[in-house]
């Protein structure tokens, strides 16, 4: 026994260490550009008055007052209740459809083509699906839903500019866009599940309410703390739908965008349209804040008393 | 009393899946009959479910109109969609071998800091990112103190090079490869192949359904994104994806008598997404539930 094989294995732990570092190096080197240094440079643009016009050198400091201004500014309060309201309303109740959803197509024969169906709009681009919202189901004249309502003898309705309905109406559609993918996760989850526990409830006679509120639903919650917390992240940041459906349209009057405009609406508006960087960048870390936040709570609650007290 | 509720259930449980079908399928039926109708169909009260003669001159009209560059956006839209899937499976793949095959101090701390980013709100690094690229050295007309031009983002690399690693992807390479056995690695290392050896001659042969499924993914993602194609090509037109193109021809065309073509473009620009999930559903969806499940 000689210090050679520690030598030698030292030598190994090196040359692995080395190695490791070279695959990640892409990832490091990308994170320090794109990531790393853009959050610091973030953090001292939001201390700053600056239009991106000229260098941020040349930017003046102004310590607070940006994160003041934002708390100050209406537009932006209404955003955070928006959004508040966007994400829990979507996500949620998104998830309710998609579980229905997800229970009736589960034993169905052609599967795919019901997977297809309720995953088309999934890859369909924002874009379109604002189209054929916007001018085929919510056009006021003619459209859609106004001539169903016509033909029960119910007045028309302003889907989108209505200021009461608006937001709901864009909730709807990002529910229908976004329902796909949760429907495929639901039913994975529920073909998890082992085939015994249902036997088990069939023995002791449990109704079908039974069997799903005591078997399913304790079983289904890793994938309902999964869906919860990614949709959540997700829907902070929706964007697409909102903009070109209600505050980046064309007839929508101002207190229609203050009925409908969410976080990143308003930080793209602050940015890129009146060139406050300071406010922006500013409002991004107040949206960083609210995300740590509810993430935070949601894994507490949905993981207290998870599938392990149930057994 | 056992058999009518059952009855009852059945009638429920058609109806409802009835309702769930026409709720999916009826708005894309109308946006492809709209795409062949006339103006006056369009604005007509009630809806046209469908046109008396298609119109197909519609699509004719906004392939070879000259104010629209629907070939353009097509363009590049693939161009930035494929840049982008090719080196995400790159980097995913490289990240997720070092992080379930190696061990090396700083790759837990490393894998912790990749999951976290997900949580970033875009904005957070957004404006320093379109400074930095406005102000890439030796691009697009800058300088080496990156001034003087536009930098990266006059060209298709300011719609790339943000894109280029994802966390996501890193994350599925990762759960991935470590359903691979252990043994498969040492029996090579054993044999005396190098790291890089056995990453491309076994690792990656083997998680080849996690190469499409990422692909996939990466790509239709890709080419549905919208905000940053918007920010950067609002000062840079000749480079807009599809996505920034339709919106553009939206609020060019809503208005108009000829909104016949916006609704046929719009049919063009569901097409290809629509037909990649559809050739490779199964694996689409396997993405989805390997995300899901672990």
């Amino acid at each position: 026994m000689s210090g050679l094989p520690s030598e030698s294995s030292r030598r190994r732990s090196v040359q692995r260490t080395v190695t490791g570092y070279l695959f990640l190096s892409p990832a490091i080197v990308f994170y320090l550009i794109f990531l790393i240094i853009p959050v610091g440079m973030s953090v001292y643009i939001s201390f700053r008055k600056w239009n991106m016009l000229v260098p941020l050198s040349s930017s003046t400091f102004i310590g607070l007052k940006n994160y003041q201004d934002l708390f100050r500014d209406e537009l932006f309060l209404c955003a955070v209740k928006n959004t508040l309201i966007w994400a829990i309303g979507t996500v949620f109740l998104g998830m309710l459809i998609a579980l229905v959803i997800a229970l009736l197509i589960l034993n169905i024969r052609w599967a795919p083509f019901w997977r297809f169906l309720v995953f088309a709009p999934v890859v369909t681009p924002l874009v379109a699906v604002a189209r054929i919202w916007g001018s085929g189901i919510y056009k006021t004249s003619g459209g859609m839903l106004n001539s169903i309502l016509a033909m029960w003898q119910l007045p028309p309705q302003h889907w989108l500019a209505d200021s009461r309905i608006a937001l709901f109406s864009i909730m709807s559609v990002a529910i229908w866009a976004s329902i796909g993918s949760t429907v495929i996760v639901f039913t994975a989850g529920l073909k998890g599940i082992p085939d015994e526990y249902y036997q088990a409830a069939k023995i002791d006679g449990a109704s079908p309410w039974h069997e799903f509120r005591h078997v399913t639903l304790p079983l289904l919650r890793p994938t309902i703390l999964f869906l919860s917390v990614t949709g959540l992240i997700g829907a902070w940041q929706a964007f697409d739908l909102v903009f070109q459906m209600g505050a980046g349209g064309t007839q929508s009057g101002v207190s229609a965008v203050k009925a409908i405009i969410l976080l990143n609406v308003y930080l793209y508006q602050t940015a890129f349209q009146n060139l406050r960087m300071g406010r922006a960048t500013a409002g991004a870390f107040v949206l960083f804040l609210i995300i740590l936040c509810f993430t935070f709570v949601v894994l507490r609650v949905l993981r207290e008393g998870g599938v392990e007290s149930y057994e | 009393m056992n058999r009518t509720r059952n009855k009852v259930s059945l009638i429920l449980n058609y109806f409802l899946l009835a309702l769930i079908a026409s709720a999916m399928f009826l708005p894309f039926f109308w946006l492809v009959s709209a795409s062949l109708q006339t103006y006056e169909e369009i604005i007509s009260i009630p809806l046209t479910w469908l046109p008396s003669s298609p119109q197909w001159s519609n699509y004719w009209e906004v392939l070879t109109s000259p104010n629209v560059k629907l070939g353009l956006y097509f363009k590049n839209s693939f161009i930035v969609s494929t840049v982008i899937t090719a080196s995400v499976l790159l980097t995913s793949s490289m990240a997720g071998y070092a992080l379930a095959k190696l061990r090396f101090p700083g790759r837990d701390l490393f894998f912790t800091f990749t999951l976290s980013t997900m949580m970033f709100p875009t904005f957070i690094f957004l404006i320093p990112v379109y400074y930095i690229l406005r102000r890439f050295p030796f691009l697009g007309g800058n300088n080496f103190l990156g001034q003087g031009g536009s930098g990266a983002l006059s060209s298709h690399a300011g719609l790339i090079l943000p894109f280029v690693v994802s966390a996501w992807g890193i994350f599925l390479m990762r759960q991935f490869m470590m359903t691979i056995p252990d043994d498969f690695v040492d029996a090579a290392r054993i044999d005396g192949a190098s790291e890089f050896r056995i990453f491309t001659t076994i690792i990656a042969p083997l998680v080849k359904p996690a190469f499409v499924t990422l692909g996939i993914f990466q790509f239709i993602g890709s080419w549905n994104s919208f905000l940053w194609p918007l920010i950067v090509t609002t000062s840079a037109q000749h480079l807009m994806t599809l996505p920034v193109g339709l919106r553009m021809m939206v609020t060019a065309y809503s208005t108009t008598t000829v909104q016949n073509r916006l609704f046929a473009a719009t049919v063009l620009g569901i097409i290809p997404t629509i037909v990649i999930f559809l050739a490779l559903q199964r694996h689409y969806v396997k993405g989805i539930t390997l995300s899901g499940i672990k």
